[in-house]
């Protein structure tokens, strides 16, 4: 047996009995592949839904174009990812054990490639299967037949082997050749941007409703796009007996497994030093997340950071820490409280508030508040989980530092206490001017967004006195949610309680009604459990 | 002065350190020896109050975990961790002020010239390589002009001229005084520094020699260090 199927049959059998001698993994494993089984049996099996819903509505008006529509978004999706890869040096084609082993080995480089191509693939592969418990839901949906939706999920397949060969091509034609690169990396955004276009310049041009968007997506210049929209038309052609089609797009897509074989034979490949300095990042990168360390480093990769300002400048003892994370912050964004994450909320508070406008016109702003105020204030929990004072933990200096233990908490997770506020204010007001609603609304939204972080803080603070820092990651994460859980529901209990008996008279500002309670508990909590676990910087553990 | 008295840590039911008691005098260069897995960097850890542990240990007569004997304590870990977005400066910046230190920067310009940072003085942390990484970790830690020094593997990653470096500023720290504690498996590297030498095994220290003691006997410390331990392990070997 040769060393890259040795290496293969090897990962394969200690991956499985890994699997088996941990019966947690194990059971994980059986429930997921039972709800698939479950998933798809159900979305064959049961019946379209009585009364038909909004969706269902849409989807019968669009008779079958919104469904091409959509699968040549998924074509696209699966599709532009892998492509792009194939010019960021083949990262995640191998491991840095990969690199170390078989890069010094005789084997060929062509093997090599094949082999880390192949892998991407079955990962892929393993993707497809799980979204094919999805085609029952489809079937049911689109009212498509069974051997309809087969072909649909048979594209998407023949489409992700094509596009792994596609992959080899463009790493072959690119690697060690920057202009190259770039260039293929304008013509793959320009395949996306294209399709993007087409649909609004149709729409512009005809009139902004759902009837256009439906011819919009469904146009046949979209199957013209090189690869992604041959693979639809053939698919389609099979679908609608097209035997034109069929011929045209089958024998483009046929030109083009040929073209990237061609490659991958002709060319001479020389891609051992690209992949070593990605490999090693992206191996860091993998270690830091498995040991729960997210840092700056791999957070920020390679980006250039020029250096505006010099210095801490001010602080003493504890309030160093604040003054440096306020320097560091400035260089992860120039403008410290307000960066990528204030962004996301704005937009999450855009198309939550019009949703809701859309789908019930009389709705009161109060409610959209409220709302809006829970979806961010879900969001907010990813947010919190790269901090300031995470980083500053897995480091010694804090545990070092000779002053008091409370202050050095406090002062650890300034940043990140403020910034939701600002996040808050800034979202709010934004929110405000677009949608209305009262001046009280968007003052105690913003505030009870921001009291959401300190709980999120606080709540990450006793879970790591309680089970350890350097406990799992799923235990930790396991203790953190339940103890968010515990914390907030007094708060939120209260609160119902406030708003269901003054919802007669004050109806119109539920979202302050709800809203000054939660606030009010999540503020004290938050300083009693700061207080109660200001011994976590004493150790490590 | 550090004294450490009945120190156990364990995990679990690991016993990484088994009631450990030892004192290192003002001026005096102790060396923590033993194999991998020893339980010499958790001693260190344990000193440096990083860990929690029973025991009592003292630090210029302060509880280790205490505010005051913090201030005395400098600690160079085994894998040095700096600040991704600070520059070098920057580090010994906020040390100077975490420590409230005064006129600190002659010292911090100092130690970055004899570890050949200087240039490197408005590079940010991200940007170093794991040897310039280890020399801002010993910076940060000498800055504060520390009475005791704990250094966990201190020679890994470093460059010939920063070795010699680190080798003649411990002789000078030891002549002012300092109480300097190394834990390492490279004994050669600590050969023409140490005072006295803990050889560690399976968590407990097999073995406390002065340089005296180990000059009359005629070994040095290799020899001393193969000496105890092979035979430990022979004698378990044998009673298996």
């Amino acid at each position: 047996m040769n060393a890259i199927a040795y290496l293969l049959v090897k990962n394969v059998k200690n991956a499985a009995l890994d699997t088996i001698r941990h019966p947690l993994k194990l059971m994980l494993y059986a429930f997921i592949i039972v709800s698939m089984i479950y998933g798809a049996v159900m979305g064959f099996t049961a019946g379209s839904g009585e009364g038909g819903s909004f969706l269902e509505g849409i989807i019968e008006r669009s008779g079958g174009r919104l469904l091409s529509g959509a699968y040549l978004a998924v074509l696209y999706f699966i599709s532009i990812p892998i492509m792009l890869k194939g010019l960021s040096s083949g990262t995640s084609f191998f491991s840095l054990s990969d690199v170390i082993n078989m890069f010094v080995a005789p084997i060929s480089e062509r093997m090599i490639l094949i082999y880390g191509v192949g892998r991407q693939l079955a990962t892929m592969l393993i993707l497809v299967i799980t979204f094919s418990a999805y085609g029952g839901m489809m079937v049911n949906m689109f009212h498509i037949g069974l051997q309809d939706t087969f072909m649909l999920i048979f594209g998407i397949i023949i489409m992700l082997i094509m596009v792994q060969l596609v992959t080899l091509m463009i790493f072959c034609l690119a690697s060690c050749h920057p202009v190259r690169a770039a260039v293929m990396k304008y013509i793959i955004y320009g395949m996306a941007f294209f399709a993007v276009g087409v649909v609004v310049i149709f729409m512009f041009a005809n009139g902004i409703n759902d009837e256009n968007f439906f011819e919009a997506v469904s146009l046949p210049i979209l199957e013209f796009v090189p690869i992604i929209g041959w693979m639809h038309g053939f698919v389609y052609g099979i679908i609608t007996a097209d035997t034109m089609k069929i011929l045209i797009y089958g024998i483009l897509l046929i030109a083009v497994v040929f073209l990237s074989l061609l490659t991958l034979i002709k060319t001479r490949l020389d891609f051992y030093e690209d992949v070593l300095s990605q490999a090693e990042s992206y191996h860091e990168f993998r270690e830091s997340i498995r040991e729960g360390k997210i840092s700056d480093k791999l957070m920020m990769g390679n980006r250039e950071i020029k250096l505006r300002k010099l210095g801490i400048n001010r602080g003493e003892g504890s309030t160093a820490i604040f003054f440096k994370h306020l320097r560091e912050g400035g260089r992860r964004s120039r403008l410290m409280f307000f960066n990528m994450n204030t962004v996301v909320l704005i937009l999450f508070s855009v198309v939550v508030s019009c949703g809701m406008r859309l789908a019930m016109p009389e709705i009161e702003p109060t409610i959209i508040y409220l709302a809006v105020t829970i979806i961010l204030a879900y969001v907010q929990f990813f947010f919190s989980a790269s901090g300031d004072w995470v980083k500053e933990l897995t480091k010694p200096y804090i545990y070092l530092i000779p002053d008091g233990a409370v202050k050095k908490l406090v002062m650890a997770a300034a940043t990140g206490l403020i910034k939701p506020f600002t996040d808050g204010i800034i979202t709010y007001v934004i929110f405000g001017i677009l949608t209305g609603g009262s001046f009280c609304d968007i003052v105690i939204s913003a505030l009870v967004y921001g009291s959401f972080g300190s709980v999120y803080i606080a709540s990450n603070i006793l879970a790591q006195r309680l089970v350890g820092i350097e406990s799992s990651g799923g235990i930790f994460i396991t203790f953190y949610m339940s103890v968010i859980v515990l914390t907030l529901l007094p708060g939120i209990i209260i609160g119902l309680v406030i708003m269901s008996s003054l919802a007669g008279v004050y109806g119109y500002m539920a979202a302050t009604l709800l809203g000054f309670p939660v606030l009010i508990w999540n503020i004290i909590i938050s300083a009693v459990i700061f207080f109660a676990c200001r011994n976590l910087l004493n150790n490590t553990e | 002065m550090l004294n450490v008295s009945h120190l156990t840590k364990k995990y679990n039911k690991f016993t990484a350190n088994d009631n450990l008691t030892f004192m290192v005098s003002d001026g005096e260069t102790a060396v923590l020896a033993g194999p991998n897995g020893a339980g010499k960097s958790t001693a260190i850890k344990c000193i440096a109050g990083l860990l929690r542990f029973n025991g009592e240990i003292e630090i210029c007569g302060a509880k280790n975990k205490s505010v005051e004997a913090k201030r005395y304590l400098g600690y160079i870990p085994e894998i040095p961790a700096p600040f991704e977005l600070l520059t070098v400066w920057e580090h010994m910046e906020f040390i100077a002020r975490a420590y409230r230190l005064t006129d600190w920067e002659d010292r911090a310009k100092e130690l970055m010239r004899r570890f050949e940072l200087t240039d490197k003085r408005d590079k940010l942390g991200k940007e170093l390589s794991k040897g310039m990484q280890q020399k801002i970790s010993i910076c940060c830690a000498l800055v504060i002009d520390p009475k005791v020094v704990l250094f966990d593997e201190p020679f890994v990653g470093l460059d010939p001229h920063a070795i010699k470096e680190l080798k003649a500023m411990l002789n000078e720290m030891k002549a002012k005084g300092t109480t300097i504690i190394i834990s390492t498996h490279m004994l050669d590297s600590v050969d023409d520094i140490w005072d006295r030498v803990f050889i560690m095994m399976n968590g407990k220290i097999e073995a406390e020699r002065s340089r005296k003691q180990v000059e009359e006997s005629g070994e040095n410390l290799e020899e001393l260090f193969f000496g105890i331990t092979e035979s430990k392990t022979e004698r378990e070997e044998e009673a298996e």
